[in-house]
């Protein structure tokens, strides 16, 4: 069967549709809140930090083209085993694991708007969601996986239209008369960098289309590059719309301002309107990170970078043991309270430093490999030299470093991340030391990585040992 | 003999059978307007070994592959040549491997042609 090769307009509608997710509208909720429109520029910044990441990560897709592994087999190949298990196992299963519980968050939370005369608190309502979906994905039926190409496309042009009437303010509902500037002095606006950080989370996600491209040179790195725009564009015409039709102070309070929006710019219509779509996206994304990152934990062990239960598949061929552990991790994380604002914002923040830790350690590898390997056939290789992986690094240091406004605030984020990476860091150095055996810091020959793809690659190293 | 080892080169590639039309399809940029082709069996320092396997053979095995030649204008080599790597990249083993060598002469029997005029559309004809 010949393959249908996909063209720009695909790569642009997956990249989109793979970063736009409901808890994106909560960070754009939260951010155009506390700062009023000047959150545009705190956007850009962090758009243009995702797309020098992303133009690294296009380079060293070229460099080991068609893995299903993505940034944790760059990782490997740039800088070992040992940042390979900390940040890329680790730090990514956590990241993905803490946006799974978001996702369900905004589920809880959605419902629990709607039912608001009952008092249930919505994590009731994102445990039944969390278990629903924990005992369809082990009974190996994926149950969204048809509609979820349409649920996520329908979610970003309901953010397009009502962006665009809001902001040209013809919407049914009364316009409100505020200041379009909350604050905008240095601080504030670079403080939020970490919140719109998390809108454009994701845009590697793209990267497995290559193979099935048909100008993958050209279209893979200029669709991630114009997905982040399309995306920049949409939300400024959503911090547009909240301007005209939602009170910052509300808005910034909110745990479901995209349907505070929707009710204040067409009225119930609005409210029903949002309210469905983010429903239908909340569950489609927590359905596909516990079916994905269950694999993702089964592939990861392939490589010998986790431990050998994660292969273990029950009757229906489901890898059950990552799909139980990502279940009560959502739920755990939820039991114990993200149903706040504060609580889910700063869980978006650990979530963003540990991401923005993955992308340096990528752009690390970018500039390692160039050094290693300087004549390697690179079908896309950055221009200036080393001057974008750079300027990526120094862009996501800054945006670590003013994760919050608040000095506080962003001494506990990075307690929390230094007790993280210092857990995994133990469990990285016992695992090598004993399981891989092999030098923590040198890196994998690109052959050997490009050879783990291969399923007989485990069978004769298990063989071989 | 009339051509110097500036004008003239010869470039083998050894490759993936799965590779050799993509590659000829753009053959003429480079102003190669000819090419030979056989199927050949060998094996490079790995002896053989496939990628996954964790022992290296002892014994050469050898595996089935193409090779293609061609003789270009010596000008044209470094970009050939960088094309080639590009298109044959897959970044695993068995790739392939390119050998490049002067040309001293070329003669086209027919008319007696000689040089880069052996290569072109005849003249004589």
């Amino acid at each position: 069967m010949v393959e249908k090769k996909i063209g720009l307009g695909s790569v642009i509608a997956t990249g989109v549709g793979l970063v736009v997710a409901s808890s994106c509208l909560l960070s754009l909720g939260i951010g155009a809140g506390s700062i009023g429109t000047p959150f545009i520029i705190t956007m850009t910044i962090a758009c243009i930090v995702n797309i020098l990441t992303l133009l690294s990560v296009a380079e060293l897709n070229s460099l080991m083209p068609n893995l299903t592994g993505g940034l944790a087999q760059f990782s490997l190949a740039g800088v070992g085993p040992f940042i390979t298990i900390i940040c890329m196992v680790g730090g990514y299963l956590l990241c993905n694991s803490l946006a799974g519980s978001v996702e369900g968050a905004v589920f809880g939370n959605t419902f629990s708007t709607m039912f608001s005369d009952y008092n249930i608190p919505s994590w009731v309502f994102t445990a039944v969601l969390v278990t629903f979906l924990m005992i369809t994905n082990l009974n190996g039926v994926d149950v969204f996986i048809k509609v979820q190409d349409f649920v996520a496309y329908a979610l970003i042009a309901s953010l397009a239209i009502m962006g665009i009437l809001g902001m040209l303010g013809i919407g049914t509902g009364e316009i409100v008369s505020q200041p379009a500037v909350v604050a905008s002095d240095f601080k504030s606006v670079t403080g939020l960098c970490g919140l719109a950080f998390f809108l454009f989370v994701g845009g590697e996600y793209v990267i497995p289309l290559t193979k099935n491209c048909k100008n993958s040179k050209r279209d893979i790195p200029l669709g991630m590059i114009l997905s982040m725009l399309i995306i920049l564009v949409m939300q400024i015409f959503m911090v547009l719309g909240f301007k005209n039709y939602t009170q910052w102070d509300e808005l910034a309070a909110s745990t479901t301002p995209q349907i505070l929006y929707g009710r204040m710019l067409l009225g119930p219509l609005g409210r029903y309107w949002m309210l469905v779509v983010t429903l239908l996206a909340a569950i489609s994304s927590v359905n596909t990170i516990m079916n994905s990152l269950s694999y993702i934990l089964m592939g990861m062990s392939k490589i010998e970078l986790l431990p050998v239960f994660f292969q273990k598949t029950n009757k229906k061929g489901a890898p059950y043991v990552g799909i139980v552990l990502e279940a009560v991790f959502f739920l755990f994380f939820n039991i114990t309270g993200l149903s706040s604002t504060d609580s889910i914002s700063f869980m978006i923040a650990v979530l963003a430093i540990l991401w923005m830790i993955s992308y340096i350690v990528t752009n690390v590898d970018v500039l390692l490999l160039r050094r290693r390997l300087p004549n390697a056939p690179r079908n896309f290789k950055l221009p200036f030299g080393a001057m974008v992986p750079v300027l990526a690094i120094l862009g996501s240091v800054y945006m670590i470093y003013s994760i919050d406004p608040s000095m506080e605030v962003k001494l506990s984020l990075y307690k929390i991340v230094g007790v993280t990476i210092a857990v995994l860091a133990i469990y990285s150095f016992l695992w090598i030391k004993l399981r891989v055996k092999k030098p923590l810091f040198k890196p994998y020959a690109i052959k050997e990585v490009m050879a783990m793809e291969n399923e007989l690659y485990l069978e004769y190293h298990k063989k071989a040992s | 003999m009339k051509v110097s080892i500036e004008e003239l080169s010869r470039v083998e590639i050894i490759t993936r059978e799965a590779k050799v039309i993509e590659l000829t399809e753009n053959f003429s940029r480079f102003g190669i307007t000819g090419m030979t082709i056989y199927d050949a069996k060998g094996c490079g320092v790995q002896l053989g070994t496939q990628e996954y396997e964790s022992d290296k053979n002892e014994v050469p095995q050898l595996l089935s592959k193409q090779v293609i030649m061609v003789v270009l204008p010596t000008r044209e080599v470094d970009s050939f040549i960088e094309f080639v790597e590009k298109s044959l990249y897959t970044g695993h083993i068995g790739d392939g491997k390119i050998f490049v060598t002067p040309v001293t002469n070329a003669i086209r029997v027919r008319t007696g042609e000689e040089g880069t005029d052996a290569l072109k559309e005849g003249t004589l004809d």
